[in-house]
């Protein structure tokens, strides 16, 4: 009499799935980086009007944090976030450079037909100055379209 | 003579590595904050009159102009609109005049330029601005520097 044939043995092919994950898992290293580097911890001013928007929505955009520096009120830094493309690039500048800077990126962003947006988020207690170097450089790059970031809602320290 | 065993398929597990991306995924993913992501933003244009080589300048009246003058070294503000000292000098006091400026038929479309001296913090800005856009006002845009004791004497 004929034996019956030996059961194949099943083997699950996990090459396919460690691709995928591996794919979410460097999307997920990279966006927590860009989330991260542009919420670099800054003490927004609040304003009522503020909307909120998810980052995706903000489109090509290059970030600029105005912090107060070390050696107090009267100067500034200016701590720039953008994609260069292939990675986040993160950058302290001083205030002379900023205008060097818009200027690169906006003339990158005019040869890509990408419509750039400049993003400033000023720390509520930097002099108007210091905002206004981000501002005139914005003017001269003709980057037109600049948000500012804010709390939403009212200040709760201050009495309504 | 016995003949060497044939040599067996080499697989390899991949199963702890697996687990580890597990691991990394859910950490990642818990850790991306959905929060983080969203943010207040407050959007204007830039003057595309502003800044050296720019082109023709196009005055479009009315215009509405708030001036922010530096108080205590940056502790306040003083609050003039059209050059005029406002009676309530707060910004919920701007914001009901610029309602009432909204409501007389003010086009909303119209600028309405906020300039600060230099020393006024950034936070008396965004409240001006604050108030503007509440007021419905869509076209907030930025002066150039008015130097510290410039705006009212």
């Amino acid at each position: 009499m004929k034996r019956p044939p030996k059961p194949a043995r099943m083997t699950l092919n996990l090459a396919p799935m460690v691709d995928v994950m591996m794919c979410l898992i460097i999307f997920f290293l990279l966006a927590a980086k860009m989330v991260a580097a542009e919420h670099y911890p800054v003490d927004l001013p609040w304003a009522i009007a503020a909307k909120n928007v998810e980052a995706s929505d903000l489109g090509t955009r290059v970030t600029i944090t105005v912090r107060r520096a070390q050696g107090g009120d009267d100067q500034a830094e200016y701590v720039v976030v953008d994609w260069d493309g292939e990675r986040v690039v993160e950058r302290v500048l001083q205030p002379g450079e900023v205008n060097s800077l818009l200027q690169a990126r906006a003339a990158r962003a005019a040869r890509e037909s990408q419509k750039l947006r400049c993003v400033v988020r000023a720390d509520r207690m930097v002099m108007y100055k210091h905002v206004e170097v981000v501002l005139r450089a914005c003017g001269l790059a003709q980057i037109r379209d600049v948000v500012f970031s804010a709390n939403a809602g009212t200040d709760p320290k201050e009495p309504a | 003579m016995k003949r060497p065993e044939a040599a067996g398929e080499f697989v390899p597990n991949l199963a702890p590595m697996v687990d580890v991306i597990m691991v990394l995924l859910i950490f990642f993913l818990l850790g991306t904050s959905l929060d983080l992501v969203s943010q207040g933003v407050l959007q204007t244009e830039l003057d595309p009159s502003s800044g050296p080589g720019a082109g023709v300048r196009v005055e479009i009246n009315p215009l509405i102009r708030i001036a922010l003058a530096d108080v205590g070294g940056g502790e306040s503000v003083r609050i003039y609109v059209m050059e005029e000292p406002l009676a309530e000098n707060d910004f919920e006091g701007l914001y009901r005049f610029l309602l009432d400026r909204r409501r007389a038929g003010a086009d909303p479309a119209n600028p309405l330029v906020v300039g600060a001296e230099t020393t006024v913090r950034w936070k008396f800005v965004v409240k001006a601005m604050d108030a503007a856009v509440r007021a419905g006002f869509a076209n907030v845009q930025f002066a150039v520097s008015f130097r510290a004791g410039s705006i009212g004497g």
